[in-house]
């Protein structure tokens, strides 16, 4: 969900926009910590990367990090929907005709 | 909270970043202007810190070189374990934080009373100056013109002053401010508070000339009184306030650091204090005079008693009929705790041992789980870690989780303290100071340290042992619990067997004391009987006017629902005390000889309403009156004591000035302590008296006293409007009251005693089942060449037995040492009473049976053939 938001952000996301596109978009609300670890850990997998940009005075002067999905990281997201649409397949009676 | 952030993150534009995006978001909620903003940052903060910090403090501390590197890494893999088997570690946690807990409690009430010097300035050099020793207050009061003298003729004292002991029998009526309210107000020396070196928080200190006789009445309030009837409205001080139908001017409030009751007169209650003359006047009055003195730079008790005993051997030379001159000098702290010290050592003793209990049985625990760390600390130790590395682990690991139940032990102590100091009606002195501070903080840290370490040294020591190669080879194999653990465990447990027994029999005894205590017969009957303070500020324009007034109280208060009878007194037993000589006349005494009494001012129904028996000649009547011959009534003890061998009645003895004819003999009554024998009591006839006072109105009852309160209030109010009725108490809380100190140590001590034999059980049980688990296959080899299932359960009950048998009997033996510690606290029973052994020993059998029980139904329930499957 992390990546998609990413991706969602135009690929220039900063922390706070994640956090704003997961409880906005997915209803997810995640703590500030727990994005953070996640974020390493995608970079750790080499799943994203980012950009540093300097901070202004709203900042504190402090930089900003946009961060982008890589490559593998779009590999991946296509991989895990493919997978995904596989597995809902047939199932749509046994849900119900609503689809959200 | 930014600059610790900051240090938590790393240096770099991973940690910078964060600490951007915190202050980008920061400013969107000011900008917002989100009033919760800053405690908003302040949270994320936090969170990040325990998210980040322990990371980057490890990481510091893992840096090369860095002599804390090890025990950094100890602290996380304790960390780790404890994580791993969270259940066994609260558990333990908590055990601990019941010793620690009670350890903290018990600090914290001795802190102020023994540990702490007292809350004045330079309290070392606070002295209390003594009529004498010992004997009533009459006794241990001085007159003021011995103040006086002190004051002028001393070389060693900076300063004396000193305060009304008897203040107590005087009465304050405060009206004109809401419901009318009878206050208690100490008469003190002008100087006293400064000699103490207390300012007050609002106003000033009382002037000399305040001091003079006839000279306006000023009062300073205490701290409680001021908040609760004015609430702490500072405008108080310069207004006067109405006592006694007097306006009376509140020049000061006290600070709430200084509780004049709690420190001098514990279990009572002070509104505010007024000036006391030091004068002739008051010089007439006999001995008053409770005297503080405060001892020059320098000089010591010694030095002070000295120069008292030279300036009265001075006056007496100078005035050869001059009486009261004695004096007794002791610290002042030594005065005021001195008498609770065996009871708060005897405390202290007892938590000290529960919490040694409770490092027993985690020690125990802790090496039950030996077995399971062996491939462990094998495998660290072919890794290379020396035996000095593991037992350091294992002890971090042991101190980490006495830390953790150090926590758990603060909230319990408190929950005790906060018990302790709100308990206003205990007479222990300074409770209103007992508080978990600063000092207590580093105390629980200091001893759960302690303790730490005292658990885990033998389970290191033991688990650190085993190193070799082969323990990886058969680590996957069960096998039985060497001997050596096995022998050690129960060596614990006979130690924990041992130390409950010394608690248990230490808190039966002062239970079987306190139980005779109670039964004492007191003289008088406290059931269904309520003493009211009753003073009014009526003008009476003569003795008969007064005698009738109270003649209509009482005869009024008599005809309440419920009530059986009503008298009057000037003092309850167990209350206020005094003495006066009294001789019987034809006897001559020398100087200071005359029997000390203890006079009581009481009409004619009082003896009666009392149920104090009558054991010869007449109670006082109402004939006994201000025209009649003045008559008195008696004590056995008394009649005894100045007519031996003969009978008191139709006697005559002597209270100054007049005589006075013995007209009956009545039963003793515990007077000053329910441990102290009555002494000599004298009841006097209140309308033979000219001076009444502050009187006690005794209602005896035959419903509920609690169902009469409205009813006599009521009764009291039709005869006096303007007199406040709320003052009253049952005979019973009055006895409750005398036996509260006792109360209060056999409560705590006895929560030690059973907190103790719990765990006592808990470690027996522990080391139980484990044998057994340990033992199934030895038990099923048993069984398969014949044993019975009953033969198992004999066996293993057996041993428990011979446990708890020989822990009983170490147990018994320090007890008879530890109970000679507590003897001065006993009463009615001797240090090594029978049947308080006896019932020990018998609760402690029945525990250690219960405990054993459920393992050896268990061993006796193996299956022979499961339990050879896993040889």
């Amino acid at each position: 969900m992390v990546l998609l938001a990413v991706l969602r952000l135009d690929n220039r996301a900063i922390a706070l926009d994640v956090l704003a596109e997961l409880d906005g978009r997915a209803g997810r609300r995640v703590t500030r910590g727990t994005l953070y670890k996640t974020l390493d850990r995608l970079e750790a997998k080499g799943l994203i990367d980012w950009q540093v940009e300097d901070g202004g005075p709203e900042r504190g002067g402090h930089p900003r990090r946009l961060f982008a999905v890589t490559p593998a990281g779009v590999r991946m997201l296509k991989t895990s929907r493919a997978a995904l649409f596989r597995m809902w397949e047939g199932l749509e009676s046994k849900l119900g005709r609503s689809a959200t | 909270m930014q600059t610790l952030l900051a240090r938590c993150l790393s240096d770099d534009v991973h940690g910078r970043s964060i600490l951007g995006d915190l202050h980008e978001a920061l400013g969107s909620r000011y900008r917002e202007r989100d009033p919760r903003a800053p405690i908003w940052y302040a949270w994320q903060a936090i969170r990040l810190v325990v998210l980040y910090g322990p990371r980057s403090l490890f990481s510091k501390f893992a840096a090369e070189g860095n002599p804390m590197t090890g025990l950094a890494q100890d602290a996380i893999y304790a960390f780790r374990s404890i994580r791993r088997d969270v259940r066994f570690f609260v558990f333990a946690a908590l055990i601990i934080g019941l010793g620690v807990g009670a350890n903290t409690a018990v600090f914290s009430v001795m802190s102020p009373l023994m540990l702490r010097p007292l809350p004045f300035e330079s309290s070392d050099r606070l002295v209390w100056v003594a009529g004498s020793a010992e004997g009533g207050m009459s006794d241990m009061t001085s007159r003021t013109s011995n103040l006086r003298d002190y004051r002028e003729r001393n070389r060693s004292f900076e300063a004396l002053t000193g305060y009304n002991a008897f203040f107590d029998y005087g009465s304050y009526n405060l009206t004109g401010e809401g419901q009318p309210e009878r206050l208690v107000g100490v008469d003190v020396a002008h100087d006293f508070l400064d000699v103490l070196g207390v300012r007050p928080l609002l106003g000033r200190t009382f002037l000399a000339e305040e001091g003079a006789w006839g000279a306006s009445v000023v009062a300073i309030l205490t701290h409680g009184f001021w908040t609760r009837r004015f609430a702490a409205d500072p405008s108080i001080v310069g207004r006067s306030i109405t006592l006694n139908n007097q306006p009376v001017e509140v020049i000061g409030v006290l600070p709430a650091s200084f509780d004049f009751a709690s420190t001098f007169t514990p279990a009572s209650r002070v509104d505010f204090l007024r000036p006391f003359p030091i004068s002739d006047e008051t010089d007439r009055w006999g001995n008053t005079l409770s005297i503080v003195g405060r001892l020059r730079p320098g000089a010591t008790v010694e030095n002070a008693q000295a120069d008292l005993d030279a300036i009265i051997q001075q006056l007496q030379q100078e005035q050869p009929d001059r009486w009261g001159l004695r004096a007794v000098v002791s610290g002042l702290q030594d005065h005021i705790v001195g008498r609770f010290r065996p009871a708060m050592s005897a405390l202290a003793a007892a938590a000290a041992a529960v919490l040694l209990i409770a490092c027993v049985n985690l020690s125990n625990l802790l090496l039950a789980r030996a077995p399971k760390r062996q491939k462990e600390m094998a495998v660290r130790s072919a890794l290379g870690a020396g035996r000095h590395r593991l037992v350091r682990q294992l002890l971090v690991e042991s101190v980490m989780l006495a830390l953790l139940g150090a926590v758990m032990g603060v909230f319990i102590a408190l929950a005790v303290t906060r018990a302790v100091s709100g308990a206003g009606s205990i007479g222990i002195p300074m409770l209103h100071a007992v508080s978990i501070n600063g000092t207590a903080l580093l105390f629980t840290l200091g001893i759960s340290s302690l303790a730490g370490i005292l658990i885990g040294v033998l389970p290191s020591l033991q688990i650190s042992d085993d190193r070799s190669g082969s323990v990886i080879r058969e680590a996957t194999r069960r096998t039985s619990e060497s001997k050596r653990h096995t022998r050690l465990r129960e060596i614990l447990v006979v130690a924990e067997v041992a130390l409950a027994c010394v608690l248990l029999v230490s808190g039966g005894l002062l239970l079987r004391s306190f139980v005779s205590l109670l039964d004492v017969d007191l003289g008088f009957e406290p059931g269904r009987a309520m003493a009211w303070r009753v003073d009014t500020r009526r003008d009476f324009e003569n003795h008969a006017a007064r005698v009738a007034f109270y003649d209509q109280l009482t005869e009024t208060v008599a005809s309440v629902p419920g009530v059986e009878a009503v008298g009057l007194t000037d003092t309850t037993p167990l209350g206020r005390n005094r003495g006066w000589g009294v001789g019987a006349v034809g006897v001559v005494y020398e100087r200071g000889e005359r029997p000390g009494f203890f006079p009581r001012m009481v009409d004619w129904r009082y003896l009666e309403t009392m149920g104090i028996p009558l054991l010869s000649g007449r109670y006082l009547n109402a004939y006994d009156t201000g025209d009649s011959a003045p008559v008195v009534v008696m004590n056995a003890t008394a009649a005894e004591r100045l007519f031996p061998g003969e009978s008191a009645i139709g006697r005559s003895v002597e209270i100054w000035p007049r005589t006075w004819e013995v007209v009956g003999v009545v039963g003793d009554v515990r007077h000053a302590a329910l441990e102290e024998a009555s002494g000599l009591e004298i009841y006097m006839p209140i309308t033979q008296q000219d001076d009444w006072g502050t009187q006690e109105l005794i209602v005896r009852s035959s419903v509920p006293p609690e169902t009469i309160i409205d009813g006599v209030r009521a009764a009291l109010s039709a005869v006096d409007p303007s007199m406040p009725t709320g003052d009253y108490r049952t005979l019973d809380s009055i006895v409750n009251r005398a036996v509260s100190p006792r109360r209060f140590i056999l409560v705590l001590l006895g929560g030690f005693a059973g907190t103790a034999l719990l765990l006592a059980a808990l470690g027996i049980y522990g080391v139980l089942s484990y044998t057994v688990t340990q033992r199934i296959p030895e038990i099923g080899i048993r069984m398969a060449l014949g044993e019975s299932s009953v033969q198992v359960l004999a066996r293993v009950l057996g041993r428990t037995m011979a446990l708890a048998g020989l822990g009983i009997l170490l147990g018994a033996l320090g007890s008879v040492i530890a109970s000679r510690l507590i003897g001065s606290m006993l009463f009615g029973i001797g240090t090594t009473d029978p049947v308080t052994f006896s019932m020990v020993m018998a609760i402690l059998l029945l525990a250690a049976a219960l405990a054993g029980f459920l393992p050896a139904r268990r061993a006796a329930r193996t299956d022979p053939a499961i339990a050879l499957q896993s040889t």
